[in-house]
């Protein structure tokens, strides 16, 4: 009875936090002086699409088409499981919380493949390729770029690795990182500039071009919590978590997590969507280099700033 | 509602009030006259966001005239809208060309049942209108059961690593021209292999039209040749009808259509700006091109006494000052020339958005004389490297000069003797050309003196390029074949005459 009163409770934290992300969003994108307007707007688009007919596609793989936004929801909800919110407050803190974490955000983009596959459509297609290929492309530097807190902090327990942040937050001797992890973790959210495969009119909307309705408002929901999840484990790893004076340890974890994401968002504004080979390229070329340069330097670093290896 | 001049914005109008909307996602289809209209309408409110897929929509605009070959895409985007969902056409079926049997169009209501019509509307009705759409009945089930069209693949040559090829089909209805057109992409994953146009679409027969028309009338034809450059159209008959009656216009008379001409180049300039900016979605470049373009769009409706479409008309001198007798109105252009000059150099260098507009859909200033090709894409592989990007800078470099020019022109107008237009044609030929804002329009007129033109052949700019495309887009990324056709600003209407 216990763990359904949390699981639910977790979901409703999803559920806010992704609205809370959305609002965010248009935040960026009206300005503050349009706070009301910001504020009440995912409401109305949620109505809008509660109201608004499930089609299904003709000939469309109707298993996966209808399960896909199901499976990504899911998936942004078990990742949230290891983000921990203060000292003990965390779903449940595995000795591999962060690996636990990274592997989960593999089938996230396995859900968005399915949904362009079982379209029965050639934009639904592209846009599954496209997926997969940032799929495999960003799953290393994400990987690598967290490496590097977890050999400072010598532990993959996502509450150790805050722990160990308490002196020196890992962003300070570790920027690159955190660079890395933005840019990869950007991909992997399919957020601007990196959405070919969600947007691009060549491909009317790409992987959701046949989604509408409550399902389409799901797969929003999900995309919108597992940027905010993400950002939140960018916290945990480069920011110190909870750590923070004067506040209680869950504020500042929030506080910390939205104004990392307002940056990143905030950012993508000054950049055009970019094409799906500058995005691999970005990858393969630039930050998996820069990614086993920076664990190197990690390396090094960890050796010679005192308690840098705890 | 489409042509430049009324295209009219209302700063800070929406406020409180909005947030007792509802928000409307739409999908819009654009006959060929629409393109600023749908510009100025998709910043416009947060409350109204265009989406890329009919699937997202619950609004469907669609502006008028629809020609009959874009009927079955216009049934296929109606049938695939989630329901509920709600219709508005946007202008005039025939759009100006009642009682002359030009091209086929269709009269929408009777295909997509339930729709409402605005006649005529500026991007605040249509706002208001849009935005509480339970004033007019939901969209009916539309049947329709036609099979896409496609084509068929070409050969390939048998190998042993060989991918397969995919035929996707971009278009009737689709952003990145100024009206429909479809391009069948035969690609090999995302690489375009080759490429077949299909246009067409936004067909009225304006020739024909005009062939059967008096030369009064004929004067509306001439301005619906390019819906969204009407002056240049009207100019280039009211110069050729002039030249056959061998009157010579007074010089202040000279620059005053001229200083209407560049006014119309640079709106659809800016404009094309503001859809360019959101095809390659970059939010910094296309708030600042919105805010230009709206900036532009009010100067302009403040500035005319009488709107030129009314005095631009054969050996017409102009009844009162055309323009508004307003000091400000000179240093506001000025400023406005200043900011398109300073978007142009942040535009030049930015790296950001040079990834995705440099090197790409390069094309040779030869080439492009060989193919009839003239204005700013002529201009950008003249005095640029002729890809995206330097397309972009010629566009507002050209946009920066014209204002500078009105600037001029307002400061300096003087009145000139009152005239009567004058509609007797004699026999002879005449032919001109009027520097519209997609490149040099064309007109031969030939008179046998009688009450109608007995020949009249349009040179129109975007069809030239039209032919250039596939060649142009061969070779490249599928996501940067969007971007290249956009960088080209195709008016579709003015191309398909």
């Amino acid at each position: 009875m216990n763990s359904i009163v949390v699981s639910l409770l977790v979901l409703l934290g999803v559920l806010i936090g992704a609205y809370c992300i959305a609002v965010l969003q248009h935040l960026v994108l009206l300005g503050p002086q349009r706070i009301g307007t910001a504020l009440l707007l995912p409401l109305a688009d949620t109505l809008l699409l509660l109201r608004q007919e499930n089609l299904l596609p003709r000939k469309a793989d109707t298993f996966l088409f209808r399960s896909a936004p199901f499976i990504a929801l899911s998936v942004v909800a078990l990742t949230s499981l290891v983000l921990p919110l203060g000292p003990g407050l965390i779903g449940f803190d595995p000795s591999i919380g962060l690996f636990y974490f990274l592997v989960l955000l593999s089938p996230f983009v396995v859900s968005m493949m399915n949904a362009g596959w079982s379209q029965n459509s050639k934009e639904g297609l592209f846009s599954t390729f496209r997926a997969a290929a940032y799929l495999v492309s960003y799953e290393v530097p994400i990987g690598f770029a967290a490496i590097g807190p977890v050999m400072a902090a010598q532990s993959l327990s996502t509450e150790q690795i805050v722990n160990s942040q308490a002196n020196l937050w890992y962003v300070i001797w570790q920027p690159l990182g955190l660079a890395i992890y933005v840019l990869a973790a950007l991909v992997v959210t399919f957020r601007h500039p990196f959405d070919s495969a969600l947007s691009g009119s060549e491909l009317e909307g790409g992987v959701f071009s046949e989604y509408s309705g409550p399902r389409l408002l799901l797969f929003r929901f999900a995309l919108d919590a597992l940027f905010l999840m993400v950002m939140g484990m960018g916290v945990v790893l480069f920011f110190g978590g909870w750590q923070g004076p004067l506040l209680p340890g869950p504020v500042w974890m929030v506080l910390k997590t939205f104004l990392l994401a307002a940056l990143v968002l905030w950012g993508g504004r000054f950049l055009p969507t970019l094409r799906h080979d500058q995005i691999l390229s970005l990858s393969w070329k630039i930050l998996l280099p820069a990614s086993l340069l920076n664990i190197t330097l990690v390396g090094i670093l960890t050796l010679i700033i005192p308690g840098g290896s705890r | 509602m489409t042509g430049n001049a009324k295209i009219h914005t209302r700063a800070g109008a929406l406020g409180f009030s909005l947030w007792k909307q509802a928000p409307r996602q739409y999908f819009a289809i654009d006959g060929g006259s629409g393109a600023h209209l749908l510009a100025a309408l998709a910043e416009r409110s947060p409350y109204l966001k265009q989406v890329a897929s009919p699937r997202h929509a619950n609004v469907l605009l669609i502006i008028e005239p629809i020609s009959a070959k874009l009927v079955p895409a216009v049934l296929e985007v109606a049938k695939a809208l989630a329901r509920p969902a709600h219709a508005l056409l946007l202008g005039e079926p025939r759009a100006g060309l009642d009682g002359f049997s030009g091209g086929e169009l269709v009269r929408v209501e009777e295909l997509v049942p339930g729709a409402r019509r605005i006649s005529e509307a500026s991007v605040e009705t249509v706002l208001d209108t849009v935005l509480q759409p339970e004033q007019w009945p939901e969209l009916a089930v539309v049947d329709h059961a036609e099979p896409e069209q496609t084509i068929s693949l070409p050969s390939k040559q048998e190998q042993e690593l060989a991918t397969e090829l995919i035929v996707l089909s971009l278009g009737p209805i689709q952003p990145f021209t100024a009206g429909p057109l479809r391009l069948f992409l035969i690609c090999d994953g995302e690489q375009v292999l080759s490429v077949q146009v299909e246009s067409g679409y936004a067909y009225r027969g304006i020739d024909k039209a005009m062939m059967q028309a008096d030369w009064q009338d004929c004067l509306t034809l001439a301005s619906h040749l390019d819906p969204l450059a009407p002056i240049a159209g009207q100019l280039a008959y009211v110069r050729a009808i002039e030249q056959l009656q061998q009157w010579q216009p007074p010089t202040q008379v000279v620059t005053l259509r001229e200083a209407a001409l560049a006014l119309e180049r640079t709106q659809n300039v800016l404009w094309w700006l503001v859809r360019f900016t959101k095809i390659v979605a970059d939010e910094q470049f296309l708030d600042r091109s919105y805010r230009l373009a709206t900036a532009f769009a009010d100067y302009t409706v403040q500035l005319w006494q009488h709107l030129p479409v009314t005095w631009i008309l054969p050996q017409r001198s102009l009844p009162t000052p055309a323009v508004v007798k307003d000091t400000a109105a000179s240093s506001q252009f000025r400023q406005i020339a200043d900011n398109i000059q300073a978007l142009r150099t942040s535009l030049e260098r930015n790296r950001f958005l040079g990834l995705r507009i440099r090197g790409i859909g390069e094309l040779t200033g030869e080439r492009l004389k060989e193919a009839g090709v003239s204005g700013p894409v002529l201009q950008g592989s003249e005095h640029g490297s002729g890809d995206v990007q330097s397309r972009l800078v010629a566009r507002l470099q050209s946009a920066a000069d014209d204002v500078h020019e009105i600037a001029k022109t307002l400061a300096a107008q003087a009145s000139v003797p009152i005239q009567e237009a004058s509609w007797e044609v004699p026999a002879g030929e005449a032919t001109v050309r009027v520097k519209g804002p997609r490149g040099d329009i064309g007109l031969h007129l030939v008179s046998s003196g009688t009450e109608k033109p007995s020949h009249i052949e349009w040179r129109r700019p975007s069809a030239a390029v039209l032919g250039l495309l596939p060649e142009l887009l061969v070779g490249q990324k599928l996501a940067d074949a969007e971007v290249i056709v956009a960088s080209l600003d195709l008016g579709m209407a003015e191309a398909d005459g």
